[in-house]
């Protein structure tokens, strides 16, 4: 027994000193070969930069402006959801309804965005074609219901009030958006018909000289806004619920409402927390490929115009690079690009995270005594 | 009135917010139930029409969809008429008003052919060793005919009508499966349903990926997938080990952290260019010189293939797994490591023994999510060595079994490729949506598991604390 422990006390020490030296070493370069890929960018990008090579960077406009474009129309669309969503869940919602909702909405950022693009654009744009003054009427007339079920509410009896909760109105309100959805879509084509004599999309031309393109921002704006809605929701929402709860409590307990507390006390608390959940919102939508490359007409256009379509960095990438041979000026170009979306990415996910940590900290701080 | 006024002042602005909740999951749920319908009622032996219009002209097919007419009052009706060999077209649009007859004979039949696609029609005769076969009898003969080894089967040789009379004649070889769902009682068609799902999920592409199955493209999927999983859990868990138990918690390990965390957030396609850049034209490039140069200038290695895609996925996934075992192993207590030093345990000791078995159940985790997230990822795999059609399955009976230089097939790709490039992409959607159906149950469920195992977790440690 002894004997035992004396011959492998040494062993011991020397076995656990190799295995940290080791683990250390296999650490340490996991980590270097993951932030390697930013070296590898610069490294293959510079010889452009350096040449000063102004062509390409001409090149490279359209595509940074449909990047620019595509983000600007999803978060457009996703923003007000995902917040609005968040608001509710953090403030309104039942504790039971919270633990499978939350959960639900945090699965759709699982849903591949190769499945999203498919949809949005062979499903998706061709209904959209020929349902466009449906489509917008839709985009108004579905937030207005959403109020319009708010005041129908308040003006209902009590024994109503008490069967459909606000708490609850998350599931209560899915029949209320179908039977409005359908109601928009029988009574626009004849408002249609009487004003505009019919087709839309003619109307656009003539009077905005807008051309129509099947898939253009509008359904990749709708289809990426769709997916990044989970991120900016689940971050948005954990910024909310960590505000103290003595701050609402206080608010409330001085006459505020709830709502009035949401605003006026968690707000101001937790912007910083929302403005991080946007900048990771606008992060996942500059880099998404698939949808993108699905949903739009990936023709490379400097126009504004909602109508038509865009090509991405990403998705030029993505059908450009397997083609440029290495080396070459485009493959270059094309590394540039990436680099670009690499520094926006990091840099954005980095300043959010800061935000995130400070914030945290300010909790801890005004938050402490409860 | 005062009602209306106190509800203007308590103001609609909560129910906007609910609003935007229900709508999340309504667009949801209505994402899901589309797939769903679409990708499992494709399976289903759908019934035929017989249509005879007003003109005399008679179209028989599958009604897939109705549409406003152009320009018009009134509906048409897009029907998949198949005979691809005889006139050329497969699909055909009828003008509901020009249709004066629509009539579901039980006799109309749908045969799938190796070449040409569909055939619809009615069946003459058998001939069969100089014997012709004819009525019914024919059909009971072909049904049994079916059921043997197709060498056999090719001295049958039918005699088919087209619904407009014209007639051919077919070996009954290069037919893959017939049916008349017209005349199938609903136990049939269950069971057709059951075997056309089956056939999805076993069989290999044809016909231009329009038709057949996705076994190439799961098999490469998980493939892929495994590999991944074989090289990113043990760096992964190696990385957060280093990170959390044995490097300094100075500012720079902060630093280190938080650079990790956000290349989660870095767009996929970026890992495709490092892939592509040093994976497939660096070292690859290398690879080739030194041990391929009898082969050179097709590359062997120098492309993308397997072994490519899967370092690349890896990569990305790295990112997951570190942050998911740094969360594990963030939440042990620091009393069981005290613990285990003071009982006169190494640092090995103590991480082996008490750290890891504690922080399992987050790897799994982290492992599941990772797997999830590649599984979904299409961008990438585009620059690195996805294939739409690969000749040769990556695992084989030829020595090395493993080819890790091959192409490979994926679900993800195979989907856009036949959405996007097919020839007859109207023909193909069925097809698509049930792989769309398929990759998301996949990630969903993969997701379903990491979130409980981590509730399971949760609620463990909860009570041993």
């Amino acid at each position: 027994m002894t004997r035992n422990r004396l011959t492998s006390q040494p062993f011991r020490h020397l076995q656990d000193r190799i295995a940290t030296g080791l683990i250390t070493a296999g650490g340490m370069g996991v980590l270097l070969a993951v932030l390697g890929i930013g070296v590898f960018l610069v490294w293959e990008a510079m010889p452009l930069l350096l040449s000063g090579n102004t062509n390409a960077l001409t090149r490279l406009s359209p595509l940074a402006w449909g990047t620019l474009k595509a983000a600007l129309m999803a978060l457009l669309f996703a923003l007000p959801l995902a917040l609005g969503a968040a608001f509710y869940s953090g403030f309104f919602m039942s504790r039971q309804l919270h633990s499978r909702i939350k959960p639900t909405l945090e699965m759709m950022e699982a849903i591949p965005g190769v499945v999203i693009g498919f949809i949005a654009g062979l499903i998706f744009a061709p209904w959209v074609e020929r349902h466009l003054a449906s489509t917008l009427v839709l985009l108004i007339w579905l937030p207005l219901s959403m109020g319009l079920a708010g005041l129908l509410w308040h003006l209902a009896s009590r024994r109503w009030q008490r069967r459909l909760p606000l708490s609850w109105a998350a599931l209560w309100l899915i029949p209320w958006l179908i039977a409005m959805f359908m109601v928009a879509l029988w009574l626009t084509p004849l408002v249609e018909q009487a004003w505009w004599g019919g087709d839309l999309r003619q109307r656009l031309y003539l009077w905005f000289g807008l051309d129509y393109v099947t898939r253009n921002a509008l359904i990749v704006g709708l289809a990426m806004g769709f997916a990044v809605i989970p991120s900016i929701y689940s971050l948005a929402e954990d910024a909310l619920t960590e505000v103290p709860r003595s701050l609402m409590e206080g608010a409330q307990a001085l006459g505020a409402s709830r709502w009035q507390a949401a605003m006026k006390v968690a707000l101001p608390a937790a912007w910083p927390g929302l403005f991080s959940a946007t900048m990771i919102g606008a992060g996942r939508a500059v880099g998404e490929t698939m949808i993108v490359l699905l949903a739009s007409s990936n023709t490379a256009l400097l126009s504004a115009s909602p109508f038509e379509g865009m090509r991405t960095m990403a998705a030029a990438i993505a059908i450009e690079l397997p083609e440029a041979s290495a080396g070459g000026t485009p493959y270059r170009m094309l590394v540039l690009a990436a680099l670009v979306l690499f520094l926006f990415t990091f840099l954005v996910n980095t300043l959010a995270e800061v935000v995130r940590q400070r914030l945290r900290r300010r909790y801890h701080r005004i938050g402490g005594a409860s | 009135m005062k009602r209306l006024k106190s509800a203007l002042r308590q103001g609609v602005w909560p129910w906007l917010c609910a609003g935007s909740v229900a709508l999340s999951l309504l667009m949801l749920g209505a994402l899901l139930a589309l797939l769903l319908t679409r990708g499992l009622g494709h399976f289903w032996p759908a019934t035929l029409d017989e249509v005879t219009l007003a003109n005399g002209d008679i179209v028989a097919g599958e009604a897939v969809r109705e549409l406003p007419l152009p320009d018009q009052a009134g509906n048409e009706r897009l029907y998949f008429i198949g005979n691809r060999d005889i006139d050329d077209v497969r699909w055909r649009w009828v003008a509901l008003d020009s249709i004066a007859q629509r009539t579901q004979p039980a006799t109309l039949l749908r045969l799938e052919r190796r070449t040409w696609g569909d055939f619809i029609g009615y069946l003459e005769a058998v001939d069969v060793n100089g014997q012709r076969i004819t009525g019914q009898d024919a059909w009971q003969q072909v049904k049994q005919a079916l059921r043997l080894p197709t060498l056999q089967r090719a001295q049958y040789q039918l005699t088919l009508r087209t619904p407009q009379g014209q007639t051919l004649r077919q070996s009954l070889a290069t037919v893959l499966s017939a049916e008349a769902p017209n005349a199938m009682s609903v136990g049939q068609k269950v069971q057709t349903w059951g075997n056309g799902i089956w056939q999805f999920l076993s069989q290999g592409p044809r016909a231009a990926n329009t038709q057949g199955g996705v076994w190439p493209a799961i098999f490469g999927t998980m493939l892929m997938v495994i590999l991944m999983s074989v090289m990113v859990t043990p760096f992964g868990v190696l990385a957060a080990i280093y990170l959390n138990e044995i490097a300094h918690q100075g500012p720079l390990t902060r630093l280190v952290r938080i650079g990790v965390h956000n290349l989660a957030g870095v767009p996929s396609i970026v890992y495709g260019v490092f892939g592509l850049g040093v994976f497939v034209y660096g070292i690859g490039g290398s690879l080739d010189e030194w041990f391929f140069d009898e082969a050179l200038p097709s590359p062997t290695f120098g492309t993308g293939g397997l072994l490519w895609a899967s370092l690349t996925l890896a990569l990305l996934t790295l990112p997951v797994v570190i942050v998911a075992t740094e969360e594990g192993l963030a939440r042990i207590p620091e009393a069981q490591r005290e613990g285990a030093v003071a009982l006169g345990a190494t640092r090995l000791e103590m991480i082996t023994r008490v750290v890891l078995p504690m922080t399992m159940p987050a790897m799994l985790t982290g492992v599941i999510l990772a797997v999830a997230r590649a599984a979904g990822e299409v961008a990438p795999l585009m620059l690195v060595g996805v294939a739409k059609l690969a000749p040769q399955m990556p695992l084989d009976g030829e020595f090395p079994y493993l080819h890790l230089e091959r192409k490979f097939m994926h679900l993800g790709y195979h989907l856009f490729d036949t959405a996007f490039h097919g020839e007859d992409v109207q023909a193909a959607i069925p097809l698509v949506y049930a792989t769309a159906l398929l990759l998301v149950l996949l990630v969903l469920v993969l997701n379903l598991t990491a979130i409980l195992l981590r509730h399971h977790l949760r609620r463990q440690r909860g009570s041993e604390c």
